[in-house]
């Protein structure tokens, strides 16, 4: 029998699971969401909401797992269309081509503007990501990249190299060489470094990870043709802004700015399989280079059968569903309402930037979005700061949100902010003494802080457990319980 | 069991000439040449089928990724029931099904590589790898030998031997190649300034190239010597390919960390993983969420993974593996006598097994013929002489049989 997740969970059974990720995966990253109340177990994934196994209390996912979900959770049409390719089809075979292959190559180059008419199949954003470098420094015969600072598009070699943030490159150095970081919606910081040397300029048009901050127009406009005159391929990565997410299907199209070579993923794997492409334009030197290297990116496990199967059906809800429409309408009336919250609140909000349902509100101060989260997940709202950007919290609703559901998010977070408002009575005027700020932007002693406050809080539940709870805590048969995993062996209370 | 032949209603020239305008014209002449022209319509068992109806015997199984078979159906069951239950999940959370894949595991890799990180491709889990190792032991180099196909991102080519990685320009720094089974070789290189020392133990795209028992140990106490982590990459021969679960087994040599492939969900779910030792684990517990994946340990993936190593263990194909290989190895070593023109060697392990041909265009035409015969091979990706044989490990005898009569009239036809 393969697991599955009960329904519920006990204390005892969520302690055993944390201890099973600490002993085989991370303690840290246990100890880390523990710190904001983000180790939540999540059932009943249904559009734009999930439950959580411990506590039974529902959660707005304004995450999506970074944007892929945009065709919400458990979508049935997806689901159905997996389903049923299952009786016919596997991973299907490295190299070798199907219908389905072709299919859906043919039909998502259809729905890409201009003359992006070539498709390469990857695995996912990063995979994609390294197939678009290869591609542009292939066929240009040059070597170096402009790249955002704050962007993101994955963590392995290629991305990582283009990753717009030291903390993550700096323990695996050295990387590839010939990466140029420029701060977003500065020409003039590209038309410095821009030459006959680049082969790629790579951007995501809204910098997700990086904060939420969407490229003007003018900056797109002014890269086109500095990518123009030097013979440069513009790269964007729609990973996060596709599948309707700004408002349109690709991001590319409300600028009217067609990129060289753009790629996608996340939300291409419909939240149910995993899936990820690179389009490229039918120019030359794009053309040439891949016809005399047909192999130049082979992803194992990119472009599979049901693969295929499941981004063809993604791609059908978006269009037929014109999703864009609902992102446009939702998105306004989110930022709207966050705007309102960031006006009443002006000496801790900094500013809400968004682009269709990619939202961000940035605080004035980096170890609020911590203690955001915190509030947030109290008030049944599941969010995420941004990795590049931690003092911005951002808001990735599936596509097909309800105004009623957008207006219950926006009190949600009105009662969160309230809520934060009290802890910083404590904290803002502390924070102006600079090494108290120093030691209250540490992460490290955040989520010493986080555990220490939560352990408390949860000695509390024990003593006094409230109604609410799933089944009565024992606290004593909990300590055995820990007891015997120290010992090695598994409680009774987990099956497999 | 079910082994439904969907029939396509489309004709295959037309998504041919789709294929040519969406893809590229040389990647489609690329398949004719060795016969892959025709559309993968599915499969089944030890079978898969084209757009036509017509059935082949898989030898070529997606590079040793369908172990038990085209679309085992229990793992299928297990798939298509999860799949109303649970999705991807978020990806920072420590979700259950994370962890109980990561204590299956540990339970199913032998030795003490305890702890796990899951990738989506091959070639991913490498990058973790090699991220593992250099955060770990705070140096920047490693050393590996000639000849490893490793994947297609960044640090994973500047491991391998890959025509055309020079275009793309400075790959990743630090890396020191040095000979196949050349001890000396390697204690030169392997320095206090080596993060690892990285390796495919048997080199499935390059005839099958394995040293004797001694140089894997060697290498192992060079390793422990210098403070360098041993990174051994079984994408291939993982999953009882070569006759036990892994192939390192064999050699009485543990990694500090393995590579795993898409066997690992038999096919059915693009997943792979890292899975090392609690040490090194370390690295993860002090930087969280330092190195992540979106797709990687995908809560569906985890259900599919567990469902297949459960599979794995009530049918133990490893034996089949080992007792089909031996005989297997033997008919292909007299069909090597007897056609010494074209076969130059023989080589393999278990039910991985290459064929080295004088020319790389024999190679080719090797595949074509086969396939006409009805038996699906591709040739090394490294050494493109060779044809490689990897069945489903739940091949039978009378499979087997078959599929050396076809490599027989296949010999005779090229």
């Amino acid at each position: 029998m393969a697991y599955k997740g009960s329904e519920r969970m006990s204390i005892e059974e969520r302690d055993y699971m944390q201890y099973l990720f600490g002993k085989h995966i991370s303690q840290g990253q246990v100890t880390y969401l523990r710190t904001a109340h983000m180790d939540v177990y999540e059932r009943n994934r249904k559009g734009a909401t999930f439950t959580d196994a411990v506590s039974g209390k529902r959660f707005y996912d304004c995450f999506s797992s970074a944007g892929s979900f945009n065709c919400g959770r458990g979508n049935e049409a997806v689901i159905d269309a997996l389903s049923d390719a299952l009786d016919t089809y596997d991973m299907g075979s490295h190299l070798l081509l199907s219908e389905n292959k072709v299919r859906f190559a043919v039909k998502l180059a259809s729905l890409c503007p201009g003359d992006l008419n070539k498709v390469v199949l990857c695995a996912t954003g990063s995979d994609a990501c390294a197939a678009a470098l290869k591609l542009a420094k292939g066929a240009t015969g040059r070597n170096d990249v402009i790249n955002m600072l704050r962007g993101y598009h994955g963590l392995q070699g290629f991305s990582l190299s283009a990753n717009g943030k030291d903390y993550y490159k700096e323990l695996f150095v050295p990387l590839m060489p010939g990466f140029h970081v420029v701060p977003i919606n500065d020409l003039e910081a590209v038309r410095r470094v821009a030459s006959r040397n680049i082969a790629a300029i790579l951007l995501e048009p809204t910098l997700g990870e990086g904060g939420i901050h969407p490229a003007t127009q003018e900056y797109m406009n002014g890269l086109r043709q500095i990518c123009d005159e030097h013979g440069i391929m513009l790269i964007f990565d729609e990973v996060q802004t596709g599948f309707g997410r700004t408002g349109a299907l690709w991001a590319m199209e409300q600028y009217g700015v067609i990129p060289d070579i753009m790629f996608t993923a996340k939300s291409a794997g419909g939240g149910v399989y995993v899936n990820g492409a690179v389009v490229y334009r039918e120019i030359e030197p794009l053309v040439s280079y891949v016809e005399a290297n047909p192999l130049f990116h082979t992803s194992h496990s990119g472009g599979t059968d049901l693969g295929c199967v499941v981004t063809g059906a993604v791609l059908d809800y978006i269009v037929e569903n014109k999703v864009w429409e609902n992102v446009a309408t939702a998105g306004r009336r989110f930022k709207e309402g966050l705007e309102q919250i960031a006006r009443e609140n002006s000496d801790i909000v900094k500013e809400v930037r968004s682009f269709g349902l990619m939202i961000g509100i940035e605080y004035k101060y980096e170890f609020i979005a911590a203690i955001m989260s915190d509030c947030l997940a109290k008030q049944g709202l599941w969010a995420v700061f941004s990795a590049n950007s931690p003092q911005v919290m951002r808001f990735q609703l599936t596509t097909a949100i309800s105004q009623e559901d957008v207006d219950g998010i926006l009190s949600g977070i009105r009662a969160a902010v309230k809520e934060m408002r009290i802890y910083l009575m404590l904290l803002l005027p502390l924070a102006k003494v600079p090494m108290i700020r120093k030691v209250l932007q540490n992460t490290k002693y955040q989520i010493k802080a986080g555990n220490w406050m939560r352990n408390l809080e949860e000695f509390g539940n024990r003593l006094f457990p409230r109604r609410a709870a799933p089944r009565r805590p024992r606290p004593l048969r909990a300590a055995f319980q820990r007891l015997r995993m120290r010992a090695g062996s598994t409680p009774s209370i987990v099956r497999k | 069991m079910a082994n439904v032949i969907t029939k396509s209603a489309a004709k295959p020239n037309d998504v041919f000439q789709e294929a040519r305008k969406v893809f590229s014209a040389s990647y489609v002449e690329m398949l004719r040449e060795k016969g892959h022209d025709f559309l993968e319509q599915g499969g089944a068992g030890s079978f898969l089928s084209d757009s036509e109806g017509t059935r082949y015997l898989d030898c070529y199984t997606s590079a040793g990724t369908f172990n038990l078979g085209r679309r085992n159906e229990s793992i299928k069951v297990s798939f298509k029931k999860a799949l109303y239950e649970t999705d991807q999940g978020n990806i920072v959370m420590p979700s259950d099904y994370k962890s109980m894949l990561a204590r299956r595991l540990s339970e199913f890799v032998p030795g003490n590589l305890d702890c796990v990180f899951y990738g989506v491709t091959r070639g991913d889990s490498m990058e973790a790898a090699c991220k593992l190792a250099r955060g770990f032991t705070a140096r920047p180099e490693f050393v590996t030998v000639e000849g490893g196909l490793y994947g297609e991102d960044s640090f994973a080519l500047s491991l391998s031997e890959r025509s055309g990685k020079e275009q793309f320009g400075g790959l990743i720094p630090g890396v020191k190649t040095v000979p196949f089974g050349d001890v000396d070789a390697a204690r030169k290189a392997i320095t206090s300034r080596t993060a690892a020392f990285i390796m495919e133990p048997i080199q499935a795209e390059n005839h099958c190239r394995m040293a004797d028992s001694g140089y894997y140990r060697q290498i192992r106490s060079l390793c422990d010597a210098s403070g360098a982590k041993l990174v051994f990459d079984e994408t291939q021969s993982g999953f009882g390919r070569t006759g036990t679960k892994f192939f390192f087994e064999q050699l009485g040599v543990m990694p500090d960390i393995l590579i795993i492939g898409e066997a690992m969900t038999g096919g059915m779910f693009p997943m792979t993983a890292m899975v090392f030792t609690a040490e090194l684990k370390h690295f993860f517990d002090i930087h969280p969420l330092i190195h992540v994946c979106t797709f990687g340990g995908h809560d569906l993936g985890c259900v599919v993974a567990m469902a297949a190593l459960d599979e794995y263990d009530r049918l133990g194909p490893w034996d089949n593996a080992a007792d089909l290989g031996v005989g297997l190895m033997k008919d292909l070593s007299a069909l090597a006598a007897k056609h010494a023109g074209k076969i130059i060697s023989v080589a393999g392990k278990g039910l991985l097994v290459s064929i080295k041909l004088a020319t790389e265009d024999l190679a080719k035409k090797f595949c074509s013929s086969a396939r006409q015969g009805g038996v699906l091979v591709n040739t090394g990706r490294v050494d493109t002489t060779t044809v490689l044989i990897r069945p489903s490990l739940l091949i039978g005898t009378e499979e087997i049989g078959r599929m050396v009569i076809v490599i027989t009239k296949t010999l005779e036809e090229i």
